[in-house]
């Protein structure tokens, strides 16, 4: 038992002394905190609210309503690893404790119990109670509804600690842990964009199967829905189905801490092997494109594809603008005005700042910054990355537009957006010299947050780089509109390239400025992406 | 050019208030396997990190291969390799991709550049894992990448921060005897590491920095001399005298 205060207790003194030791991080937690709360009080007023009217109004649809809730929290809790990139509550570092004498079921238990007591999980416990009291009345029947419920979140936060441990036993194969992260930050994205869809004008469908599987109460065979029910039937007062569906959650419950045990014991010591990473000899590699541009446009490219975090950013790029239209369409009576494709278009384009050509780098800028090439080719190779990773976006609002308005407006809108992502990727070059994102320290994880990176200043500077931007960019956007407003589309053939070769005239003067400050300001910009200065 | 390939005058670093390198003076001749030695956090790696433009001096300055740190540092960068302590590497990058790509930054032709990718790789035993991503790579395999990188350009002077360190046994005589045709070449190498049976075997002169201050240079012989040290002193002997090494000798109580 002390050793499992022990470990419990260190877990917390380590997320302390990460939280205390970071200015970043700490600021966040104090903002996160009050807010957590707010959140935490105000979903308890609602639970209680729809706990009661439920009850009392249609008490045939608190259990299937409570059961999909259940379900839908569960499975985007525990699947948080891969949501997210970043679990909701983590699992030890078992590896670290494997040299001490102390049982697996041990390590993961203590695990389990240092999470139940984080504030994310803590926050659960108002709500969870004022669900209790709304569907037990007070006294006795209240109590034991709180006790279903407390096995609900136990059985979801282990789940979470599972899922954890599966994706570390299939990090050995490092694509398929990459493509598993990629399908689950797909998956968190389609989640996110769901209650868009149920609100829209489309989503009468999509609400009609949601009503036929409430009424078919399907989320209960769901287990993370099945201490949910049991405190319904305790607020009751219905004994036996409460234990029916309370010895379900616990059972449940020890089944994934004993897999998750089972999981840690196999993993460590070496026995689970999914899948072996990919050997060797087949094609050989080849950089196909010429020059110091094409060698860092190249690389580019190939890092970002094979990172699932950077690639979801690409994903979500593409799907930004799309949902934007969408949203703004439907207030609409027919197709979209022509000035909203233009100020789309600008929109799409501005996602090129913000890009920080350095954070791609990670801990790779020391061997980029120490090879003798020239800086200006180094910043239009990282460029033309960031353009070409941003050209699904560029190909869907030209799909939009050419759906909702014709194949008139097309040339104009992808020449905006192209035009916008040039001006905005040579003002991102200043960002990312300036206030680059810092990298942790060798040895931690390089997704991690880290202290120091950009702060006020930084975002001051995007403001001032999102203006520039903007105002560089307006004589040309008009440029390449006017033949638009003067109804003689023929100038088309004119204005646009002209428009193109303007805004890549204004990139390389600003691109040439970065390139000296970067030369100048080189050892510091390593030292700030190590974390050093 | 002048005789010396690396010439350091009163190179200083501070971080905050903490002096990591206090004027540090010395001078490498061209040719010379130079070992640099130092307790840990003596200021090794950060002198190595200013002498190839990777950090910016306090003050003081050094002359690499005729190029002066406050001068062309592309010019610096061409004429020199490096392998730092941190191995910075593209992880989703092949091990051969990483080799085609520092090749191809360092302006070798695209033939040239897949001439060397090859010897490399074939030279370091990474042949068999040329298509794996470099996260998936053993630390030692990490180091021979990075150091296959630091030599695809044929660099004048080579700055190598614990080369040997983590590699295996056979790799790592086949990257000493390499370092020492090198020099034979006349490429200058300056190497620190923790292994002084390593230092002792490979080096011809010595400098030994404690505290960020340089407390002896020159060849083992000549270290020996200074501190009247017999000719028998080992470099380890020598080291520990040097950075005034409390090495504990009592046992420990719990074990008999």
């Amino acid at each position: 038992m002390d050793r499992l205060i022990a470990l419990v207790l260190l877990r917390w003194r380590l997320e302390a002394r990460a939280v205390l030791g970071s200015r970043g991080r700490l600021a966040g937690l104090l903002v996160a905190l009050p807010a957590l709360a707010f959140m935490s009080v105000a979903a308890a007023f609602v639970a209680f609210a729809f706990a009661r009217v439920g009850e009392e109004g249609q008490p045939e649809l608190v259990l299937p309503a409570l059961s999909a809730l259940f379900a839908v929290f569960g499975l985007t809790w525990a699947l948080s690893p891969l949501l997210a990139g970043l679990a909701a509550t983590e699992t030890h570092d078992l590896g670290k404790l494997l040299t001490y004498p102390v049982s697996l079921p041990v390590l993961v238990f203590s695990s389990l119990v240092a999470n139940v007591l984080q504030p994310t999980v803590l926050a659960q416990v108002p709500p969870l109670a004022a669900l209790a009291l709304g569907l037990g009345g007070g006294g006795p029947r209240a109590l034991v509804a709180f006790a279903g419920l407390a096995f609900a979140l136990a059985l979801v936060v282990a789940s979470g600690q599972a899922v954890g441990l599966t994706l570390h036993a299939i990090s050995r194969h490092r694509r398929l842990h990459d493509r598993a992260l990629l399908l689950g930050l797909v998956f968190g994205v389609f989640l996110s964009l769901l209650p868009v869809v149920l609100l829209s004008r489309g989503g009468a469908a999509a609400r009609r199967l949601g009503l036929a599987l409430l009424e078919r109460d399907v989320f209960a065979l769901v287990p993370f829905s099945w201490g949910a029910r049991a405190a319904v039937h305790a607020g009751r007062g219905e004994a036996l189905l409460f234990l029916g569906w309370a010895g379900g959650a616990v059972l449940a419950l020890a089944a994934v801490v004993g897999v998750s045990a089972v999981l840690a014991q196999r993993l460590y010591r070496g026995e689970l092997d999914v899948g072996e990473a990919p050997h060797a000899r087949g094609a050989r590699a080849r950089m196909r494109l010429p020059g110091v541009v094409g060698a860092v446009l190249e690389k580019d490219l190939r890092l970002v594809w094979r990172d699932p975090r950077l690639k979801a950013l690409v994903f979500t790029g593409v799907l930004g603008p799309l949902l934007l239209l969408f949203i703004l369409s439907q207030g609409v009576a027919g197709p979209p005005r022509p000035g909203l494709l233009v100020g789309l278009a600008s929109f799409t384009g501005l996602g090129a700042l913000g890009a920080n050509a350095f954070a791609f780098e990670r801990t790779g800028l020391g061997l980029l910054l120490g090879l003798p090439a020239d800086r200006l080719s180094i910043l239009v190779g990282k460029n033309l990355a960031v353009i070409a990773l941003r050209a699904p976006a560029l190909l869907a609002l030209s799909l939009a537009t050419l759906f909702v308005a014709g194949p008139g407006f097309v040339p104009a809108v992808a020449t905006v957006v192209l035009l916008t992502q040039i001006l905005a990727a040579g003002a991102d070059n200043y960002l990312s010299i300036l206030a680059p994102v810092p990298v942790p320290a060798a040895g931690r994880d390089p997704s991690a947050p880290v202290s120091g990176t950009r702060g006020l200043g930084a975002a001051a500077l995007l403001l001032v780089a999102v203006v520039a931007t903007l105002v560089l960019s307006a004589p040309l956007v008009f440029l390449a509109w006017l033949p638009q407003l003067l109804g003689e589309r023929w100038l088309f053939a004119l204005a646009l390239p002209l428009a193109l070769a303007g805004s890549a005239a204004v990139y390389f003067m600003a691109t040439s400025g970065a390139a000296r400050l970067l030369e100048r300001r080189e050892p510091e910009l390593v030292a700030r992406m190590a974390g050093e200065d | 050019m002048g005789e010396y390939a690396i010439e350091v005058l009163g190179l200083t670093k501070t971080f905050r208030r903490q002096t990591a390198v206090d004027h540090v003076s010395f001078r490498v001749a061209r040719g010379r396997f130079f070992g640099f030695l130092g307790p840990n956090g003596a200021g090794k790696s950060t002198t190595i990190r200013m002498l190839t433009g990777l950090l910016r001096p306090t003050s003081g300055d050094a002359v690499v291969e005729g190029v002066r740190l406050s001068g062309d540092l592309l010019a610096l960068k061409g004429r020199i390799g490096v392998l730092t302590e941190e191995l910075p590497l593209y992880e989703r990058l092949t091990g051969e991709e990483h080799l085609l790509f520092a090749a191809r930054m360092h302006g070798l032709p695209r033939p040239e550049a897949r001439r060397r990718t090859e010897e490399l790789l074939d030279f370091l035993s990474l042949a068999d894992e040329r298509g794996k991503l470099v996260v998936d790579y053993s630390q030692g395999m990490r180091k021979k990448l990075a150091l296959a990188c630091a030599l695809v350009h044929g660099p004048q002077v080579l700055f190598l921060d614990e080369p040997l360190n983590g590699i295996d046994p056979v790799s790592g005589r086949v990257v000493s005897d390499l370092l020492r045709r090198l020099t034979a070449r006349g490429v200058t190498l300056f190497f620190t590491s923790h292994g002084l049976d390593v230092v002792e075997r490979l080096c011809d002169e010595v400098a030994v920095i404690d505290r960020g201050r340089i407390v002896a240079q020159g060849t083992l012989d000549e270290i020996r001399a200074q501190r009247e040290m017999g000719g028998a002193a080992s470099l380890e002997d020598v080291f520990l005298k040097l950075v005034e090494a409390d090495v504990r000798r009592e046992d420990l109580s719990w074990i008999g």
